[in-house]
């Protein structure tokens, strides 16, 4: 189906949301709670856009609206800016120390009244994002707790969970680096426990949880070695050069 | 035994919330074995039944005393100063709000509206309900409860 | 012996409210002492019912055909009724309801102010039946509208009869209950669900629980019409865990109506088939809101999701589902049974029938309403409410819950539609009208709107979750004296931010408190930041009291009323109140007959 954005005709499936047809075709819409191949969460409302189905104007959140037929879409208007600096001003109140935080502020302009900073910083912003890493993973060592102004991300009771493989998903998939991740002496902590860490076979460097190795290894029904992702990569490589070598 | 009142559910997870509520009628609230118990009867992860049992003001994961004081602060209740009977409450019995007595007996939340606005302000103890309460009665009322309790 | 009737009824309220004024010892005690009673020779029927409305005046007690309703009656009184009024046929003064706008006693309620100006659709069987009995409800023509339906009409026939009543659901958003049936109906997806929300959450509002308790029949009657019309064969009652009598009755009434063939397979012989189960609710607001509580039957967190596919299309477990409210459901069997044309005449044009009002706060009759839609609030607040309690001077009302506004005296004569109560700024909501005087501060309310939802927002998207943080904060400051100019304007921008960005509904009218007591009340706010004042004195950092020389007449009362003895004067002369010791509590302004005590401002510069 054909819909409009800014203007331009672009092509979607049905099913798509707003945010994939944009991001495909390299249309800029903010977000924080988006990553692709996830599904929208509709959480962090920086993606609100303009939208026109011919019977009156709305302001969706992209991630999470399903395109129609004939719909017209503007990302930018002087009121969606308005807003993504008012939602911008209270993820910085929250998180005034986190640099990605700051970063959007400073893109936007965006001085906070002194007074009512946030005194703990917060550098978790509640997208979500790492509760839907965890679940994909099926894991499902985290999760949302508590509502309203307590609300936040943690494994029952704050406890050392037995779910979590240490796998480091969460960490990666975070937007505001708010999910801690320390390694030490082959001991990875996170989400209050102690991980060891396994050693590529072929580099010796430290480069995953035994658990999520094993996690990994029962999912698949096969023990791999233990090869990290960049010596893989290497003999894959080396490996492509040998034949393009016998054909030449 | 909790895992009867588990079992009386079929093991879908729909019936998580029901589950939960049984059990925290029967002892004030969800101790954490049991959270366990459900979690593996229902299939789920912990995660998920921790997050429900914390989202639910039904549910509390502290035991609470055996008389439960709720303070309705519905608009009703707030604007005919149920804070006044609320302070009281706290001064009597020393504690604060969410807390129980050391002794076990009480314990007090602020709840929001329990539908009996007519009588405001209200409170409830345990299922009896209080209307037109004043913090003059509070003392009063506290001691039935503990006449009661030490009789028993 | 006077023999007027050889058959009386007599009802005993027993809605919540009654009984926590102890009405159930009361109906106990009547059937015990009439049944042992060797001079009543008349054939006595005692039922236990549901809620008369006049909740602050229980428990009631209501004697037919006499028509002789008695309020605030005990245990004690029994005796003398029986003697009295039973056998002898003589009213107990005592007993009357004493009505303050017709400054005499009543006899008949219905004669009342609270009542004659009501009109009842939705409660009108509640305070007239046993809700415990299904016999009950079949006498005041119960079930004859599932009958008309299953036999006489068609699914289309029914939906356009529900479209063409006009009825709004009675929720709070007020969307036309037989177009969201018509919609529904449209999908093809099987199997399709049948929601009953009576999560009822609005602080000050309680006509849900009212009708569960008290005629649950009329709910279960209006889902299965519902059912058959989009061919759906399975409901739930989303039900509030803090109402436990109104499940209990529910719960009663579904199994009952099921052995009665009003509910399961093939009902009442029509080859449809239809049922229910309850659901708990887990004490959340949120699920108040449709996806939530969806959410929350499926056995998920209650949080909403964006309603860009709606539900109707894609609701309870993704299937097509029809929702509506309580008051609706009760809306429904009258409509069908009366048709369309005799809905469309009461209320005004595009808000036909009734509305449940619950009328509460700082006015001297509080309780349950139905009047016609358009009645003026006025007329809600002074000639059904009887004014204010000690006739305080008057300041607003507020509707529509924590998602609605307020309104202020001089717009008393706005009639109480949907579209009327928008155009203001506040909303119908659930039907909450809470009653505010010179001692309700408005700044307070909006801060204590922002703390209720700062709690009862699920905490899922940015602008209500953290916007009502920061709006809580700055009503907090300015409550305690801390306010600036400029938080006017943020709370103001923000509001309306919130308000355009926000993932659901709780969120989209979480700012309204906010706004309209700006609107409205701009002049306290500027007192509270500028001169540092709370002229209700609420809030205890801006108010100090002092009593006025020239009309103190020294008549000690003040004294009498204060807890910390802060107050010195012999009799007759004047007082004087000391700043130091005075706690702030207001009880030497409430009680002062010549309102010489005085607010200040606050004591301390800040």
């Amino acid at each position: 189906m054909l819909i409009k954005i800014n203007g331009k005709v672009y092509n979607g499936h049905d099913g798509e949301t707003l945010m994939e047809v944009a991001k495909r075709n390299n249309i800029n819409i903010p977000s924080l709670c988006y990553k692709k191949g996830f599904e929208g969460l509709g959480r962090c409302r920086l993606c609100l856009v303009e939208v026109n189905e011919g019977k009156r104007k709305k302001i969706v959140s992209a991630c999470v609206y399903p395109i129609r037929e004939n719909l017209e879409v503007i990302t930018k208007t002087e009121d969606i800016i308005k807003m993504r600096k008012d939602i911008i001003l209270l993820l910085l109140l929250r998180s005034p120390k986190n640099e990605y935080i700051q970063e959007l502020a400073k893109e936007y302009k965006i001085v906070s009244p002194e007074r009512y900073i946030q005194k703990e910083n917060d550098d978790c912003i509640l997208c979500g994002l790492c509760v839907t890493a965890c679940e994909k993973l099926g894991t499902n060592a985290i999760s949302m707790v508590n509502r309203g102004i307590t609300k936040k991300v943690s494994t029952p009771y704050d406890d050392p969970s037995k779910d979590c493989i240490g796998c480091g998903a969460c960490a990666e998939v975070c937007p505001t680096n708010a999910i801690k991740l320390d390694e030490n002496n082959g001991i990875r902590t996170i989400w209050n426990r102690d991980f060891d860490l396994v050693k590529c076979s072929v580099c010796g460097k430290y480069y995953a949880t035994e658990d999520s190795l094993n996690f990994i290894g029962d999912k698949l029904g096969s023990k791999e070695d233990h090869v990290c992702e960049y010596c893989k990569k290497k003999s894959l490589a080396s490996k492509f050069k040998k034949s393009f070598q016998n054909i030449y | 035994m909790s895992l009867e009142i588990i079992k009386k559910y079929p093991n879908e997870k729909r019936f998580t919330l029901a589950i939960l509520q049984d059990i925290q009628r029967e002892y004030s609230y969800i101790p954490r074995e049991y959270m366990e118990s459900i979690a593996e009867y229902l299939n789920l992860p912990l995660s998920d039944v921790y997050s429900l049992a914390t989202f639910y003001k039904a549910l509390s994961l502290k035991p609470k005393g055996k008389y439960t004081i709720k303070v309705c602060d519905g608009t009703a209740c707030h604007i005919r100063d149920s804070k006044s009977i609320l302070n009281e409450l706290l001064e009597v019995l020393e504690i604060e709000a969410g807390e129980t007595t050391e002794d076990g007996l009480f314990s007090v939340e602020v709840v929001n509206c329990i539908g009996a606005c007519a009588l405001a302000p209200v409170i409830l103890i345990n299922d009896k309900y209080y209307g037109s309460m004043t913090k003059e009665k509070v003392k009063n009322v506290l001691d039935s409860y503990r006449e009661v309790s030490t009789n028993e | 012996m006077n023999d007027i009737s050889n058959k009386r009824k007599i009802l005993v309220c027993c809605g919540t409210g009654c009984l926590a004024s102890n009405s159930y010892e009361v109906y106990e005690s009547l059937k015990e002492k009439l049944e042992i009673n060797p001079n009543i020779i008349v054939q006595i029927e005692i039922k236990a019912t549901g809620c008369n409305g006049l909740c602050e005046k229980g428990p009631v007690v209501k004697i037919h055909p006499d028509d002789i309703s008695y309020f605030k009656v005990s245990a004690k009184d029994v005796d003398e009724i029986i003697e009295k009024t039973i056998t002898n046929g003589e009213i107990i003064n005592r007993l009357l309801y004493f009505d303050t706008n017709q400054k005499k006693k009543i006899i008949n309620h219905m004669d009342a102010s609270f009542y004659k100006h009501q009109r009842k659709i939705a409660l009108r069987n509640i305070g007239e039946i046993d809700p415990l009995s299904i016999e009950d409800y079949l006498e005041r023509d119960g079930y004859k509208a599932l009958h008309k339906v299953l036999f006489e009409m068609e699914p289309m026939e029914v939906i356009d009869e529900v479209e063409k009543s006009g009825l709004k659901g009675r929720g709070g958003a007020g969307f036309p209950t037989g177009t969201k049936w018509r919609t529904c109906s449209k999908f093809e997806d099987y199997p399709k669900y049948v929601i009953c929300n009576g999560d009822e959450g609005d602080p000050g509002a309680f006509m849900d629980r009212s009708i569960m308790e008290g005629d649950p029949n009329t709910i279960i009657e209006g889902m299965i019409i519902c059912g058959y019309s989009i061919n759906s064969n399975k409901g739930y009652l989303y039900i509030r865990d803090e109402y436990e009598l109104a499940r209990k009755n529910m719960e009663f009434a579904i199994d009952k109506a099921r052995k009665l063939g009003y509910l399961g397979e093939n009902i009442i012989g029509s080859g449809f088939d239809f049922d229910l189960e309850i659901v708990r609710g887990g004490g959340a607001f949120v699920c108040g809101e449709s996806s939530a509580l969806m959410a929350s039957i499926e056995g998920n967190v209650g949080e909403p999701r964006a309603k860009y596919i709606r539900s109707v299309e894609k609701g309870l477990w993704n299937m097509p589902t029809v929702l509506n409210n309580v008051e609706t459901w009760a809306n429904i069997p009258p409509i069908i049974l009366n048709g369309a044309n005799w809905f469309n005449k009461i209320g005004t044009e595009n808000n036909s029938g009734t509305k449940v009002f619950s009328l509460v706060g700082k006015v001297k009759n509080t309780g349950l309403v139905e009047i016609p839609m358009g009645t003026k609030l006025s007329e809600l607040v002074f000639d059904i409410g009887c004014g204010i309690i000690k006739n305080r001077p008057f300041k607003a009302v507020q509707t529509g819950g924590p998602s609605g506004g307020c309104i202020p005296k001089e717009y008393m004569d706005v009639p109480l539609d949907f579209d009327s109560l928008s155009k203001m700024g506040s909303m119908m909501g659930s039907g909450g009208v809470i009653v505010m005087d010179d001692t309700t501060c408005m700044v307070e309310i909006a801060r204590y709107y922002m703390e209720f939802l700062s709690e009862e927002s699920c905490g899922k998207c940015t602008t209500c979750r953290e916007g009502i943080k920061m709006m809580l904060n700055i009503l907090t400051n300015i409550t305690e004296g801390r306010g600036q100019l400029e938080d006017i304007h943020i709370l103001e921008s923000l509001g309306k931010t919130i308000m355009s960005a926000s993932l659901c509904a709780l969120g989209k009218t979480a700012p309204n408190p906010v706004l309209t007591t700006i609107q409205y009340f701009r002049n306290e706010y500027m007192d509270h930041i500028v001169n540092h004042k709370c002229s209700a004195g609420v809030c205890k950092n801006l108010t100090t009291y002092f009593i006025e020389e020239e009309t103190c007449i020294g008549c000690g009362i003040c004294k009498k009323n204060c807890p910390v003895n802060a107050i010195t004067g012999s009799l007759k002369e004047i007082h004087v109140i000391d700043e130091d010791i005075c706690i702030k509590c207001g009880n030497c302004f409430t009680a002062c007959p010549k309102d010489s005590v005085k607010i200040g401002g606050a004591a301390y510069a800040y």
